[in-house]
C-alpha cells in the first residue's frame, strides 16, 4: 500500500506541474515591466501581470478627498490635459504652489476644527524651495507597446472613476482596475456601457 | 525431422521466400534463450559509455549554441531575408520524417501481418518516439521569442484571444503532440510483457524493482494477454492514419504558402513517402550496428533486412517519381516564376545540394534491386547514411532555394548557414542519440514477447512430428499430451 | 529510472541541470528589469505645451546651403522629427533625406559634450566654458597686441542670412579680415557664370515650362544647387505626362538625375564643352563627336531636337577645368532657345548661394597657413582636412598655425587638429535666419534646449566682444537672438509673426564690413595630359554630400539611389572595360594617380562611359565618430589640386587614373537582389503613344475583367468584392454576413474607411527621401554600423555585414530596375517604392499562428509586435517581401547591436513602439498618425477632413509622388488618383492579393526618331 501511495505521488506531481504551468500562463505570473522611455522596450515579458490594488507610498501623502470632496476641485484642474492629450498630465509644482503659497502647513484652530500641521504641504514647500519637482511614483501603468490615449475616452464620456476608481475618496491612491487587456476589451465590446462600444481590434492600441 | 529446425545452409544461401520464411529464427531455440540473450544486452559496456558521452557532448554543444542564439537574437544564425526559414525547419521536417518509418513498421506492418517486422519494430518504435522528441524542439528554438512558444497552444487567457486556427503552424502543434503521445503509448504498451519478463529474469535488485513498477503487475495470465492483444491491435490501428496525417500536416506548412516551389498539391503524399523512405534509412543505420554489437544477428536476420530493404527501394522509387513530377509540373505549368525558381534550384547557389539529393535518394537506392546488396549489411549501412544525408538535403533544397528566389526579384538573395545552425543540428543528433543509447541499455531493443511467439514453445516431451513448421504453424500434438487440447 | 546506481543515471541528472540552466537563462533574458517608474512633473508648466502633444516650430534646415524651411516636431521638450515647411518658398513642405537626418546630427552620440582644450601632453580634454573663453580671449588679445589680427583666418560653413554679416562685423571690430564662406558642394563655376549672364547666382529653374530638358552633367536631383525645389519643379514637369518635356542627360556617368532622363548620351569627361559648343553652333558636331566618343548622329539629332524645342532648358554642372566656359556657353544656349524668363527665371532667383567663397580662395588660405602667415585660425562647421584633396596638404598647413580654434560640434578630422574647441549648437538648437530668395527672410529658431553643454557660436562671439572693452559697445545685444530681432525689418512684432510661418518678407541687413579679395587660382593641368588609362570622375554622394552626412547612420544605411550600395565605397566601371580588365563586381580595384592611390571594390555598371571610372565622395573619414570613421575610402586622396581658372572652382573631374585589379575581393554591400524585373511587371511604364491609347480606351493590357480592376463598381482592388480581408468570401449578395468588410453595407458597420496609397511613378525620381522619413517616423533601427557587426563574427567584420545578409529594415525601399541596355547601348532606369501593400487579401495574415498580423476594419494590414513570437511565416508568404525581422536586439540597450546609443534614443518617436529582438515589423501606413488624427477629430466632434493628414513618406516626398488617404471616401485625393487609367497593382494578376497601394505607370518619352515602346 505505502509503495502504491508512493507511486501515486509521481503522476500527482506531474499533474500539479501541468496545472501550475497553465495557471501561470493564464494569469501570466511574470514580473511587471516598468519602463519609462520608449526605447527601453523589451519584448521579454508577457505583460500579463496586473499589480491591481498596488498602492505605493508617495513622496507626499496627497489627500485627494480634501481637494476633490472638501474643496470640490475638478480633476481637470490638476490633470489638465486628460481631455486634450493622450497624457492626463501631472500638475506642475507651480500649480500646487498656486494655492499653497497661501495655504501653509500650519492651520490654526478655526470654526470648531482643531489646529493641524500638514506634513504634506511642508514637504511640498520644501520641494518648491529647492526648485525640485515632486518625484511621484507611477501607479497606473500600461506597457509601452500599449498606446493608451486618455483624450478619446474622456471625450466619449468615460468618467475618470470608471478606470481609476473613486479617487476622490482615496487618501492614498491605489490601482483600481487590473488594466489588463481583457479588462480593456470587456469595455470596448460594450459590456460596461453600450454607449461606449468601440473598436477592439489590435491596432486600436498596439502599434 | 528434427524437433527444432536448425539454420538451413540452403535457406541462408538463397534466402527464403518472403513472407513465409522470413519470420523464422533458425538460431533461436528456447524461450529461456530469448529472455537470456536479450536481457544480456542490458549490461552497459565501455563502448556504450563512450558513445553516450559523445552524444551528450554534442547535445551540450547544441544547447550552448541555442542559448547564445536566444541571448543575441536569431541573427547569429545564417538567415538572410527573405530566407526566413533555414536549417532549423529543414531539420525539423527531417526528424519528423525519421519518425514515420517506426510507426509504419510497428503499426501498419503489424496490421498487415508482415512477420519480418517482429524483431526490428521495437528499435524502430523507440526511434520514432525520440525522433519526434527531437523534431518537437525545432519549431520552438527557431522562434524569434522562444519563451513565448506557449502562445501557439490554445488555452483560455485574459487576453481573450486564441491562436489563428487557419495557420498550418498551429496544425503542426496538434500533429506533433498527437503523434508523440500515441507513439510513446504504443511503445510502452508493447513493452509491458517484456518488462514482466525482465522483472523475472533481472538479477540486479534495483532494476528488478523498476521493471516491476513498469510492468504494472503483469502476471502473464490469459486475460492479460487477451486485453494486451486487443489494446495493441487498437493502438496499431490508431497510429496507422497518423503515419499519413502527421507528415501531410507538416507538408501543409509549405504547400499552403504561395512561395514558388512550395505551393504544390503534390506535397502531402510526396512528404509522406519521403518520410517513410528516410525513416527506413535511419532504421538501417540503427539496427545494423545493434544486431552486430548486441550479438543479435540470429534475431534480426538477413531475411528481415532484405525485406526492409525492399520496402526502402519501393519508397525510394515513389520519392523519385515525386521529384520528376515536380520538375515536370514546373515545366508544363508555364509559370515563369515557378520556372525561374526551378532553374535556381538545379543551377543556382545550391545546385550541388539538389544533385546530392537526387543521387542519394534516387540513384544509389537502385542498387537494392540486387539481392546480394540487399543482404550485404555493410552496403545497407553505408547506403542508409547516404539516404539520411540525401533526405536532409531534400528538405533543404525544397525550402531554401525557394525562399531565396521568390516573386520579388529585388529581394533575391543567397543563403549560408552559420556555425550556430550547424551546432544546433549537431546538438539534435546528440539529443536523439543520447535518448536512444539510454533506451537500448535499459529496455529490450528486440521485443521479447513477440519473438517468443515465433520460436518453439517449451514442450514436456519430445515428439517425432511435433514442433514448429517452417510457416510457423503448430503441428498437431499427441492426444495424451495434456494441456494441448483446446 | 535509477539516479545513483547506474552511471547513465548520473549523466542524465547532470543533463537535466544543464537544461534547467538553459531555461533560467532564457527567462532571465526574457524579462525586463523591474524598476520603479517615477512621474516627474514640471516645476512650472510651459504654457504653449501639452504633454504628449506635438508642437511644430518653424525653422530653417542647415544641412546644405539651400536652406529649406522645416517644421521641428517637438514633444515634451524633444525635437524628434523634421518636416518641410509648406509655407517656405523653396521646398514647399518637402524635405530631402539629408534634411530628415538632421536630428541624428542633433542627438549624435559622438558630438562634443563640452568645450575642449589641448593640454600639455597634446590631448584634447574637456573644459568648462569659462576656461575655454578665457583662453580664447587671451589668444585674441595676443594676436591683436602682436598686430597680426589682419592676417587671421575665419573659415565658416556657408549659410545665407544675417550670420555672415554679423560675423564679418565681429571680425572687423577685432581688426580681422572678413571670413571665408565655404561650401564644398557649391558649383562655383555655374554661380559665377550666372552672375555674369543674369546678375544672380542661381536663377529659378522652371522645368515645368520647358519642352526639352538637356542636362550636361548637372545633377539637379542629387547635390547640384537647391535640389528640393528643383525636384519639385521637375516632378511637376513630368506630371504633365503626354506633353511633359523630354529629358536628355549628357555626361560620363548616369547619376540619379541621369537615371530620370529619357535618354542618356555617354560622353568622355572633358568633352562637355565641345558638345555644348556644337549645340550652340560654335563648334562642329564632328569634332564634338570625336572628342566625346558619341556617335555624330546622336549629337546631330539632339541639336535638331533642341533647335525645335522652345523654350528648352539646358543645364551644365561639370566640375572640370573649363567649367565656367561651359556654363557660359550653356547660358548662351538658353538665351538663344528662349529659356531666359521662361524656364530660367533670374527674377525668382535663389539667393542661398550668394557669397560663397571659391575653392581657390580656400586653397589660397591654406597656402597662407603653410607660409606661416596665419597666427590664429577659426573654423566653424567646415572640415577642410577631409573636403579638400590630400594633395592640398591641409594637415601640414594647419601644423604651421600656432593656434587653431574650432567651433565644430563634432570631432571631425579638422577639429581634432585644433587647440581649442568651442562646440557650436546644432542648427535645431540655434537662432538664426536665412535669405532663400530676394525679399524672403526665413527664420531659424531652436526646437528645444541644448542637448549637450554647447553654445551657439554667435553668442560666444558676443560674449567675447563684451569681454573686450574696445568693441563691447558695438555688440550691445545680450545675445544673438536679440541682435537678430534688432536688425529684423519690422522689429519684434514682425519677427514674432515670421516665427509662426517660418518666413517673413524683407532682406537681411547686409554686412558693413569690407569683403575680402578673391584669390587668382592656378589652372588645372588639361585632363588629356594627366597620366592614366581611364578618366576618373569623383562626384559628391547624394546622401552624404561633402561627407558631413557620414556620421548619421540613416544616411550611411541609405543606399545610393543608383548603385544601391551603402556603408561602403565603390568604383563604378563600365562592363566592357571590366571585361577588358578581367574585373567583376566586388574585385578590389586600385585607382592610382600622380597624387596617390585608393582601393575600393568594383561595381560593374552600365551607366558609366567606357573610358571612365567614378567614385562617390563623402566616405573614408578617419575621424568624425563611430559611424563615419574607417568606413569606405576618400577619393579626394587621389585628386590633383586644380581649378577652372575663370571661376576658381575646383576641378573634380580633371584627371585620369591608372586602374588595376589587386586580386583581393570584398562583397558589395548592396540592397539589390536582381536588377532586372524578369518580366514581372513590378515597375511598369508607358510610352507617350501607349498613354494616348490608354486614354482613348484602347486598353491592351488587363484585357480580361478582374474584380478590382477599373471596370468594376469598386476602386481598383480597394473595395472590390474580393478585397475583403483573408476571411471574407466572394458573394454577389452585398448583405452577405461574410461579405468583405470594406463593403459599405458590411454587417459590422465598421467599414468606414479603407486606407490606401497611390504612387505615381511618373513623378517618382527615386531620391529616397521617403526612406529616411520612414526611418525617422517609425523608429526603424539601422543595422549595419561597424559596432553592430562586432558581435556577429560570421558576418564580414566590415560595416554593412547585416546588409550583406539582406537584413536592412527599410519599411519602404526604392527598387531600381534596369530596362534594356544588355547590348551596351542606352537603357532605362525604373524606380518603384516598395512598401507593405496592405493587401485586401493578404497572404501573410492566415499563416500567423498567433494572430500577430491581421486585417483591421479600416483596411490596414496590422502587425502586432507584442503578440509576435517570430515564426517569420508571414514573411515567407509575403510576395512583396516587405516584412522585416529583428534579428538582433536593435531596440534593446543591453545588446551590442543597439541602434540608438545615447542620445540618439532621444529622437525616437514616442507614438511608435520600439521593437525588441525576435519580432517581425513592417510598414504600418503610419497608423500612429491615423489614430492621432482620429482622436483629434473625435475631440473636435467631427469626421476626418479629406487629406487632413498623410503618412511620413508622402509628407516628405519632394516629388509629390506618394498620396495617402481613404479610398472609400471620394473626397480624398487618393480615391480620385486610384481611378487613374495608369493604375495597376503589383502581382495582382498572379496572386489576387488586392493591394491597397496603386501604382501609376511611368510615362517614357522616346526620342522622336526612336520607335515607340520601351
Amino acid at each position: 500500500m505505502t509503495k502504491r501511495r508512493k507511486r501515486a505521488v509521481v503522476p500527482g506531481l506531474a499533474a500539479l506541474a501541468v496545472v501550475a504551468v497553465v495557471l501561470s500562463a493564464y494569469t501570466g505570473a511574470t514580473q511587471q515591466p516598468d519602463t519609462v522611455i520608449k526605447d527601453r522596450g523589451s519584448w521579454g515579458y508577457s505583460a500579463a501581470s496586473s499589480p491591481q490594488g498596488r498602492s505605493p507610498v508617495q513622496p507626499i501623502a496627497f489627500p485627494h478627498p480634501t481637494h476633490v470632496q472638501t474643496l470640490g476641485m475638478n480633476c481637470l484642474y490638476c490633470h489638465f490635459s486628460a481631455n486634450k492629450s493622450p497624457d492626463p498630465g501631472m500638475p506642475a509644482v507651480g500649480t500646487c504652489m498656486g494655492c499653497h503659497l497661501v495655504i501653509g502647513p500650519n492651520r490654526p484652530a478655526m470654526n470648531g476644527r482643531p489646529a493641524r500641521k500638514s506634513e504634506g504641504i511642508a514637504t511640498l514647500q520644501k520641494y518648491w524651495a529647492q526648485k525640485k519637482p515632486v518625484p511621484w511614483v507611477r501607479i497606473h501603468h500600461v506597457p509601452d507597446y500599449v498606446n493608451f490615449a486618455h483624450m478619446p475616452h474622456i471625450n466619449a464620456g468615460v468618467t475618470c472613476q470608471t478606470c481609476h476608481g473613486q479617487v476622490q475618496q482615496m487618501n492614498r491612491v491605489y490601482q483600481y482596475a487590473s488594466l489588463n487587456m481583457g479588462w480593456c476589451i470587456n469595455c470596448h465590446v460594450g459590456n460596461v456601457n453600450p454607449k461606449w462600444k468601440a473598436r477592439y481590434d489590435c491596432s486600436v492600441c498596439h502599434y | 525431422m528434427a524437433t527444432v529446425t536448425r539454420p538451413d545452409e540452403e535457406v541462408l544461401r538463397l534466402g527464403p521466400n518472403i513472407p513465409e520464411a522470413n519470420i523464422q529464427l533458425p538460431g533461436v531455440e528456447k524461450y529461456e534463450q530469448v529472455t537470456r540473450e536479450i536481457q544480456r544486452t542490458l549490461y552497459p559496456t565501455k563502448l556504450w559509455f563512450a558513445g553516450l558521452s559523445v552524444a551528450i557532448i554534442c547535445m551540450l554543444i547544441g544547447l550552448g549554441a541555442w542559448m547564445w542564439q536566444v541571448y543575441m537574437g536569431l541573427g547569429v544564425a545564417g538567415y538572410s531575408p527573405p530566407v526566413m526559414w533555414g536549417v532549423y525547419i529543414v531539420t525539423f521536417v527531417f526528424w519528423v520524417g525519421i519518425g514515420h518509418a517506426g510507426t509504419l513498421i510497428s503499426a501498419i506492418l503489424y496490421l498487415f501481418r508482415a512477420g519480418f517486422r517482429t524483431t526490428i519494430y521495437r528499435a524502430a518504435e523507440a526511434m520514432t518516439v525520440f525522433a519526434i522528441m527531437t523534431a518537437g524542439l525545432f519549431p520552438i528554438l527557431h522562434l524569434g521569442r522562444p519563451w513565448k512558444f506557449f502562445w501557439l497552444i490554445p488555452y483560455p487567457n485574459w487576453r481573450l484571444i486564441w491562436p489563428q486556427f487557419k495557420s498550418p503552424l498551429v496544425w503542426d502543434v496538434f500533429a506533433i503532440l498527437t503523434y508523440l503521445t500515441v507513439s510513446s503509448t504504443f511503445l510502452y504498451i508493447g513493452l509491458l510483457p517484456d518488462f514482466a519478463a525482465l522483472r523475472d529474469a533481472e538479477p540486479r535488485p534495483l532494476r528488478k524493482h523498476i521493471y516491476g513498477v513498469l510492468s504494472l503487475g503483469w502476471r502473464n495470465s490469459e486475460l492479460e494477454w487477451r486485453h494486451f492483444a486487443r489494446a495493441y491491435l487498437f493502438l496499431a490501428a490508431f497510429s496507422t492514419p497518423l503515419v499519413l496525417s502527421v507528415h501531410s500536416t507538416v507538408s501543409f506548412d509549405f504547400a499552403m504558402a504561395d512561395t514558388p516551389g512550395w505551393h504544390a498539391t503534390l506535397f502531402a503524399p510526396y512528404f509522406v513517402a519521403g518520410a517513410i523512405f528516410s525513416g527506413i534509412g535511419m532504421v538501417f543505420t540503427i539496427i545494423i550496428p545493434i544486431r552486430r554489437w548486441f550479438h543479435l544477428k540470429h534475431y534480426v536476420t538477413l531475411n528481415h533486412l532484405d525485406a526492409a530493404a525492399k520496402l526502402c527501394l519501393f519508397t525510394s522509387l515513389v520519392v523519385g517519381t515525386a521529384y520528376l513530377t515536380e520538375f515536370f509540373i514546373g515545366w508544363i505549368g508555364g509559370n515563369s516564376m515557378e520556372q525561374s525558381y526551378w532553374w535556381n534550384r538545379v543551377f543556382g547557389q545550391w545546385w550541388w545540394a539538389a544533385w546530392v539529393m537526387l543521387t542519394c535518394n534516387c540513384v544509389l537506392p537502385l542498387t537494392l534491386f540486387v539481392q546480394r546488396l540487399r543482404r550485404n549489411t555493410t552496403w545497407l549501412f553505408t547506403l542508409s547514411i547516404f539516404i539520411n544525408l540525401g533526405m536532409w538535403f531534400e528538405r533543404f533544397v525544397i525550402f531554401d532555394p525557394s525562399l531565396s528566389h521568390e516573386f520579388e526579384p529585388w529581394q533575391w538573395t543567397r543563403y549560408a548557414p552559420t556555425y550556430v545552425d550547424w551546432a544546433i543540428l549537431l546538438g539534435s543528433f546528440g539529443w536523439f542519440t543520447m535518448w536512444f543509447m539510454l533506451f537500448i541499455k535499459n529496455f529490450p531493443v528486440v521485443a521479447i514477447s513477440e519473438v517468443k511467439e515465433i520460436v518453439p514453445p517449451p514442450l514436456r516431451t519430445p515428439h517425432p512430428v511435433e514442433g514448429i513448421e517452417v510457416t510457423g504453424m503448430r503441428l498437431a500434438f499427441e492426444p495424451e499430451t495434456p494441456g494441448e487440447r483446446d | 529510472m535509477s539516479e545513483n546506481s547506474t552511471p547513465s543515471g548520473v549523466r542524465r541528472r547532470e543533463f537535466l541541470k544543464v537544461l534547467g540552466a538553459g531555461g533560467v537563462a532564457t527567462a532571465a533574458i526574457g524579462c525586463s528589469s523591474d524598476r520603479v517608474e517615477k512621474l516627474i512633473p514640471y516645476l512650472n508648466h510651459p504654457d504653449e505645451t501639452v504633454p504628449m502633444v506635438s508642437n511644430y516650430y518653424a525653422s530653417t534646415c542647415r544641412e546644405c546651403s539651400a536652406g529649406c524651411g522645416v517644421l521641428l516636431e517637438t514633444r515634451d521638450g524633444r525635437t524628434f522629427k523634421l518636416e518641410g515647411n509648406p509655407d517656405h518658398p523653396l521646398n514647399r513642405g518637402a524635405l530631402c533625406a539629408r534634411g530628415q537626418a538632421a536630428v541624428q546630427g542633433l542627438y549624435n552620440p559622438d558630438r562634443y559634450r563640452s568645450p575642449m582644450v589641448r593640454n600639455r601632453s597634446g590631448q584634447l580634454v574637456a573644459a568648462t566654458w569659462d576656461q575655454a573663453l578665457k583662453l580664447m580671449e587671451q589668444k585674441l588679445g595676443e594676436v591683436q597686441k602682436g598686430g597680426r589680427a589682419g592676417s587671421t583666418l575665419f573659415l565658416n560653413r556657408h549659410e545665407s542670412g544675417s550670420f555672415p554679416a554679423f560675423l564679418d562685423e565681429w571680425l572687423a571690430a577685432n581688426g580681422m579680415p572678413a571670413h571665408l564662406s565655404v561650401d564644398p558642394l557649391a558649383d562655383n563655376a555655374v554661380i559665377a557664370a550666372n552672375r555674369q549672364s543674369y546678375g544672380v547666382s542661381w536663377p529659378w529653374l522652371a522645368f515645368s515650362a520647358a519642352r526639352l530638358i538637356v542636362s550636361i552633367g548637372a545633377d539637379f536631383l542629387d547635390t547640384w544647387g537647391a535640389n528640393v525645389p528643383q525636384q519639385l519643379e521637375f516632378a511637376d514637369a513630368r506630371a504633365r505626362l503626354a506633353d511633359a518635356p523630354r529629358f536628355v542627360y549628357v555626361g560620363p556617368r548616369r547619376s540619379l538625375t541621369g537615371c530620370n532622363a529619357d535618354q542618356w548620351i555617354a560622353c568622355r569627361p572633358g568633352s562637355e564643352l565641345a558638345i555644348a559648343n556644337a549645340l550652340l553652333g560654335k563648334g562642329s558636331v564632328n569634332d564634338a563627336a570625336t572628342a566625346s566618343d558619341v556617335p555624330v548622329a546622336t549629337l546631330q539629332a539632339l541639336k535638331t531636337e533642341l533647335t525645335g524645342a522652345r523654350p528648352a532648358l539646358v543645364l551644365s554642372g561639370v566640375a572640370g577645368s573649363d567649367a565656367m566656359e561651359l556654363a557660359l556657353a550653356v547660358n548662351e544656349l538658353n538665351r538663344q532657345l528662349g529659356a531666359v524668363g521662361t524656364t530660367v527665371q533670374p527674377d525668382r532667383a535663389i539667393t542661398s548661394f550668394d557669397g560663397i567663397a571659391t575653392d581657390a580662395d580656400v586653397i589660397a588660405a591654406v597656402e597662407a597657413m603653410r607660409a606661416g602667415q596665419v597666427p590664429l585660425l577659426m573654423i566653424r562647421g567646415v572640415n577642410p582636412v577631409f573636403t579638400t584633396p590630400k594633395a592640398a596638404a591641409v594637415v601640414d598647413a594647419l601644423k604651421k598655425v600656432p593656434f587653431k580654434v574650432s567651433f565644430s560640434s563634432y570631432p571631425d578630422e579638422t577639429s581634432e587638429l585644433c587647440d581649442l574647441i568651442l562646440p557650436d549648437h546644432h542648427a535645431i538648437e540655434s537662432w538664426g535666419d536665412a535669405q532663400p530668395m530676394a525679399n524672403v527672410i526665413a527664420v531659424q529658431q531652436p526646437g528645444m534646449a541644448p542637448v549637450y553643454d554647447t553654445r551657439q557660436t554667435a553668442d560666444v562671439l558676443i560674449t567675447l566682444a563684451k569681454a573686450n572693452a574696445g568693441i563691447a559697445a558695438k555688440f550691445a545685444a545680450p545675445n544673438y537672438m536679440r541682435w537678430l530681432i534688432d536688425r529684423y525689418p519690422g522689429g519684434t512684432s514682425a519677427f514674432t509673426l515670421a516665427l509662426e510661418k517660418g518666413v517673413g518678407t524683407g532682406a537681411v541687413a547686409a554686412s558693413t564690413a569690407p569683403r575680402r579679395a578673391t584669390a587668382i587660382p592656378k589652372t588645372a593641368a588639361p585632363i588629356a595630359q594627366t597620366a592614366g588609362d581611364l578618366f576618373l570622375v569623383v562626384y559628391p554622394s547624394c546622401s552624404l554630400g561633402d561627407g558631413s552626412g557620414a556620421n548619421k547612420p540613416w544616411l550611411q544605411e541609405f543606399p545610393d539611389p543608383v548603385t544601391k550600395i551603402c556603408w561602403q565605397s565603390w568604383v563604378e566601371i563600365n562592363q566592357q572595360t571590366a571585361v577588358k580588365l578581367g574585373v567583376d563586381t566586388g574585385d578590389i580595384l586600385r585607382v592610382e594617380t600622380a597624387q596617390g592611390a585608393v582601393e575600393a571594390p568594383a561595381y560593374v555598371f552600365m551607366g558609366i562611359q567606357k573610358d571612365t571610372v567614378a567614385m562617390a565622395f563623402g566616405l573614408g573619414h578617419t575621424a568624425y565618430g563611430r559611424y563615419a570613421a574607417g568606413v569606405g575610402v576618400n577619393p579626394g586622396d587621389v585628386l590633383p589640386v586644380g581649378f577652372d581658372a575663370k571661376s576658381g572652382s575646383f576641378a573634380w573631374t580633371a584627371t585620369r587614373a591608372k586602374v588595376t585589379k589587386t586580386g583581393a575581393y570584398t562583397p558589395i554591400v548592396t540592397t539589390e537582389g536582381s536588377a532586372r524585373q524578369h518580366g514581372r511587371g513590378i515597375a511598369q511604364a508607358l510610352t507617350v503613344r501607349e498613354l494616348a491609347d490608354l486614354a482613348a480606351g484602347r486598353v491592351t493590357e488587363h484585357a480580361e475583367a478582374m474584380p478590382g480592376m477599373p471596370n468594376t463598381e469598386y476602386l481598383p482592388g480597394l473595395r472590390s468584392p474580393m478585397a475583403a480581408d483573408a476571411q471574407g468570401v466572394v458573394s454577389s449578395n452585398i448583405k452577405h454576413k461574410e461579405q468583405g468588410m470594406y463593403s459599405p453595407d458590411h454587417w459590422s458597420g465598421m467599414a468606414k474607411r479603407r486606407w490606401a496609397m497611390t504612387v505615381d511613378l511618373a513623378r517618382c525620381t527615386g531620391c529616397q527621401a521617403c526612406v529616411t522619413a520612414c526611418y525617422a517616423e517609425n523608429n526603424i533601427p539601422t543595422v549595419a554600423a561597424p559596432y553592430q557587426e562586432s558581435h556577429t563574427a560570421f558576418l564580414h567584420g566590415v560595416a554593412g555585414g547585416n546588409i550583406l545578409k539582406g537584413r536592412e529594415m527599410n519599411w519602404i525601399r526604392l527598387e531600381r530596375y534596369w530596362e534594356g541596355g544588355e547590348d551596351g547601348g542606352d537603357f532605362e532606369a525604373r524606380f518603384v517604392p516598395m512598401l507593405c501593400q496592405h493587401c485586401g487579401n493578404a497572404p501573410c495574415e492566415p499563416v500567423c499562428p498567433v494572430y500577430a498580423t491581421y486585417h483591421s476594419p479600416d483596411g490596414l494590414n496590422v502587425q502586432v509586435y507584442n503578440r509576435c513570437v517570430g515564426t517569420r511565416y508571414c514573411s515567407n508568404n509575403c510576395p512583396y517581401k516587405v516584412r522585416y525581422f529583428n534579428w538582433f536586439g536593435y531596440g534593446e540597450p543591453a545588446r551590442p547591436q543597439y541602434a540608438w546609443p545615447e542620445r540618439l534614443s532621444w529622437q525616437l518617436n514616442p507614438d511608435v513602439t520600439v521593437r525588441g529582438k525576435g519580432v517581425m515589423e513592417k510598414c504600418s501606413f503610419c497608423v500612429q498618425r491615423i489614430r492621432e488624427a482620429e482622436h483629434r477629430a473625435k475631440a473636435e466632434g467631427r469626421e476626418l477632413r479629406p487629406d487632413e493628414f498623410t503618412t511620413s513618406c508622402a509628407q516628405a516626398c519632394p516629388s509629390r509622388a506618394i498620396t495617402f488617404g481613404d479610398a472609400a471616401d471620394n473626397d480624398w485625393t487618393v480615391a480620385k488618383l486610384a481611378l487613374d487609367k495608369r493604375g495597376y497593382h503589383v502581382f495582382q494578376e498572379q496572386l489576387n492579393t488586392f493591394p491597397a497601394v496603386v501604382y501609376l505607370k511611368k510615362v517614357n518619352h522616346p526620342a522622336p526618331a526612336a520607335p515607340a515602346g520601351v
